[in-house]
C-alpha cells in the first residue's frame, strides 16, 4: 500500500547501455523535497518519469497514489515546470499560460484569469504581453513556474527551477515556494546546486549514478555519515598548541596546517569534538577566534556520501 | 519585478470535458499554423482554382455543353494537387517536429491530455487548413456560379458533393503524410522538405517510369495522379483517369491512415525524442 505523495520501487531506466535510474527507491511525504544529485545523477530521468515522459524499464512509480506512466485525469493536480526550455516563442507569456491552463480544462474565462494571477505571483506583470522569444532566460523560467502553479496543483514537480535567474529572483523564488508549501502543496524541486535547496528544505534526496544514496532530514543524512572523518576549520594564535592537545583525543584522525594562524581537524566523531572542546579552551586558555565547519554545508555531505559513504 | 504571494480561488473548480480541451488545442494549432506560408498557399489554391471552374463553367455555359464534368476543372492538371501539397507542407511541417524541437510537448503531455487527443488535435488543425484550400476554392467558385444563375442548382449541389468527397480524401491523405513526416524529426523545415519532396518525387518519379516502363500500376505510386483519378471519376469525365478511380480511393484513404496511425505511434516514442 502506497501512502506518500511520491513513491518509487526499484525504479529502473536505461536509455540505451546507460543506466539513468539505477533500482531508485524512495518515498516522498510531502512538503517541500529536494531532490539533490550532480548533472547526470539521474534527477532529470526521475522528474521525466514523474511527469509520465518516461516509461520504467522496471519498478513502479506512484503519484498522488497513480501510477506515473500513461494517461490520467489525476494530472490536473500535478504542476511540472521543466528543466529545458519548452516554449512557444511566438505566444506571449500570458497566451501561453492561458493555453495550458485550457488544456487542463478550464473555461477561457478562469484560464485567462488564473493565468493573469500565476503570472502576477512570479512577477511577470509587465512583460505578459511581451512574445516569449524576447524574454530573459530567468523571465523563461517564472513563466514556466507560472505555468506550473497555475492550475493549483496539489504536487508541483520543478526542475532545477532556479537555474538562470538571477540572485534576487532565486531570493523571490524561494520566498515563493515557502509560501506554496504553506498553502498545503507538496513540492519536489532538484537541483545540482546544493546550497540552493538547503535554502529551501532540509527534505533532501541525494541521487548519484541513478540511486538514492541518502533520503530524510539533512540533519539525519548528516548522522549517516559520522563513521567519515568531519572537517572542523580552526583560527587560533597558537595552532602548535591547540594540535597538541587536540592529537591526544582519540576521534581526532589528522591534523593540518593550511595556513599562519589555521588549523584543520579531520574527526570521526563531531558531536564529541563539540563537546569537549569548550572545556579544553577554558582549560587551557587557548586562543580559539573562529571555528567552522565546511561540513555544515551539504555539499561536504553530498561529497561524503557519493564518494566514501557507499 | 516582483514576486508575490499565490493568491489562489476555489481548488475544485470544475473542469471542462475532454471534448473541449482537444478543441482548444486545435484553436491554438489553427491559429500558429497560420503563418504566412500557409494564409499564400491559400490564397493561391483560391485564386487559380476557382477562377479555373469559373472560366470553364462561364464559357461552357455561353457554349451550351454546361455539364456536371464541366466542373472537374480542378482535376485535369496536376497544379491543384501540388497547391494542396504547398498547404499541407506549410500547414503540417511544425505539427509535431516543432512541439518536440522546443519541447512543449513535454508541457501538454504532462496535461491531463491522451497522446491520441493530442495527435487527434494536431490532424484536425493541419486538416482543416489542407481542407480549406482542397474544398474551399471549388465549392465558393460554385456557390458564385450558382449565385449568378450560370450552374442548375442540381448540378451545383452534385459538384458540392463531389469537391467534398475529393477534398477530404485529399485531407486525410496529406496530413497522414505530414503528421508522419513532422513526427520524424525535431526540425520543421527538415519536416517540410521531406513532405513536399516526398509526394513531389512519387509523383515525377511515378510518371517518368510509367513512361519507360508502360507498367499500369505505377501511377498508383504517385499522390498526385490518384487524387486527380478520383476527381476525375467523381465528376465522370471527360478526361481519362490513369489509374482507377475507386482503387485510387482506396488507395489513398489506407495510406492517409497508416501515415496518421504512425504519426501517433512516433509521438508516443516522445521519450527517445526528447532525450
Amino acid at each position: 500500500m502506497t501512502t506518500g505523495v511520491v513513491e518509487a520501487q526499484e525504479l529502473t531506466k536505461r536509455y540505451g547501455e546507460v543506466l539513468g535510474l539505477n533500482r531508485f527507491t524512495s518515498s516522498i511525504t510531502g512538503g517541500i523535497t529536494g531532490l539533490v544529485g550532480p548533472n547526470g545523477a539521474g534527477k532529470s530521468t526521475l522528474f521525466r518519469l514523474l511527469a509520465g515522459q518516461l516509461k520504467a524499464d522496471a519498478g513502479t512509480l506512484t503519484l498522488l497514489g497513480h501510477p506515473a506512466w500513461g494517461e490520467g485525469e489525476f494530472r490536473r493536480h500535478v504542476g511540472y515546470c521543466p528543466e529545458h526550455s519548452a516554449l512557444y516563442e511566438g505566444l506571449t507569456g500570458e497566451a501561453f499560460v492561458t493555453t495550458l491552463l485550457r488544456v487542463d480544462g478550464f473555461s477561457r474565462a478562469e484560464a485567462e484569469e488564473r493565468a493573469l494571477r500565476a503570472i502576477e505571483t512570479v512577477g511577470l506583470t509587465e512583460a505578459r504581453g511581451r512574445r516569449l522569444r524576447t524574454y530573459s532566460k530567468g523571465m523563461r523560467q517564472r513563466v514556466k513556474i507560472a505555468q506550473s502553479i497555475a492550475h493549483d496543483p496539489e504536487l508541483i514537480l520543478l526542475d532545477e527551477p532556479l537555474n538562470g535567474v538571477d540572485p534576487v529572483g532565486r531570493s523571490t523564488l524561494t520566498e515563493l515556494l515557502e509560501t506554496l508549501q504553506k498553502a498545503g502543496r507538496h513540492i519536489v524541486v532538484s537541483s545540482h546546486v546544493l546550497y540552493e535547496v538547503e535554502r529551501l528544505t532540509d527534505q533532501i534526496i541525494m541521487i548519484s549514478n541513478g540511486r538514492a544514496l541518502a533520503q530524510g532530514d539533512l540533519h539525519r543524512i548528516r548522522a549517516l555519515i559520522d563513521a567519515h572523518p568531519h572537517v572542523i576549520d580552526l583560527e587560533t594564535g597558537n595552532p602548535r598548541t591547540v594540535a597538541r592537545f587536540l592529537g591526544e583525543w582519540d576521534h581526532v584522525t589528522a591534523i593540518e596546517f593550511p595556513g599562519p594562524g589555521r588549523l584543520r581537524v579531520r574527526c570521526r566523531a563531531p558531536e564529541e569534538f563539540y563537546r569537549a572542546l569548550p572545556p579544553l579552551v577554558v582549560r587551557e586558555r587557548l586562543d580559539i577566534r573562529s571555528l567552522t565547519s565546511a561540513d555544515d554545508n551539504l555539499d561536504a555531505v553530498f561529497r561524503y556520501l557519493s564518494e566514501g559513504g557507499r | 519585478m516582483t514576486i508575490s504571494a499565490p493568491r489562489y480561488g476555489s481548488t475544485s473548480s470544475e473542469r471542462l470535458g475532454r471534448t473541449r480541451r482537444v478543441l482548444a488545442i486545435v484553436r491554438r494549432e489553427l491559429r500558429r499554423r497560420a503563418g504566412w506560408g500557409t494564409v499564400a498557399a491559400v490564397a493561391l489554391a483560391f485564386v487559380s482554382v476557382a477562377a479555373v471552374v469559373i472560366v470553364d463553367a462561364e464559357f461552357a455555359s455561353l457554349t451550351r455543353t454546361l455539364r456536371l464534368t464541366t466542373l472537374e476543372a480542378p482535376f485535369e492538371s496536376p497544379i491543384w494537387p501540388l497547391l494542396l501539397l504547398l498547404v499541407a507542407t506549410s500547414a503540417g511541417a511544425g505539427a509535431l517536429a516543432e512541439d518536440a524541437g522546443n519541447r512543449s510537448i513535454v508541457l501538454y503531455l504532462s496535461r491531463p491530455i491522451r497522446l491520441l487527443d493530442y495527435v487527434g488535435a494536431k490532424a484536425i488543425a493541419c486538416g482543416t487548413w489542407i481542407l480549406i484550400a482542397a474544398a474551399g476554392p471549388p465549392l465558393t467558385a460554385v456557390l458564385i456560379l450558382t449565385l449568378l444563375g450560370v450552374v442548375p442548382t442540381s448540378i451545383a449541389v452534385s459538384a458540392a458533393l463531389g469537391y467534398l468527397a475529393v477534398g477530404l480524401l485529399a485531407t486525410i491523405f496529406l496530413t497522414g503524410v505530414a503528421l508522419s513526416l513532422s513526427s520524424l524529426t525535431s526540425r520543421p523545415l527538415y519536416a517540410g522538405v521531406g513532405i513536399f519532396g516526398v509526394v513531389l518525387s512519387l509523383f515525377i518519379g511515378a510518371a517518368a517510369v510509367a513512361a519507360i516502363t508502360g507498367n499500369l500500376y505505377v501511377p498508383y505510386a504517385s499522390p498526385v495522379t490518384l487524387l486527380r483519378s478520383v476527381g476525375i471519376g467523381v465528376f465522370g469525365g471527360p478526361s481519362t483517369p490513369e489509374t482507377d478511380p475507386a482503387t485510387s480511393a482506396a488507395v489513398l484513404a489506407i495510406a492517409g491512415a497508416v501515415l496518421g496511425a504512425f504519426a501517433a505511434w512516433r509521438a508516443s516514442r516522445v521519450e527517445v525524442v526528447s532525450e
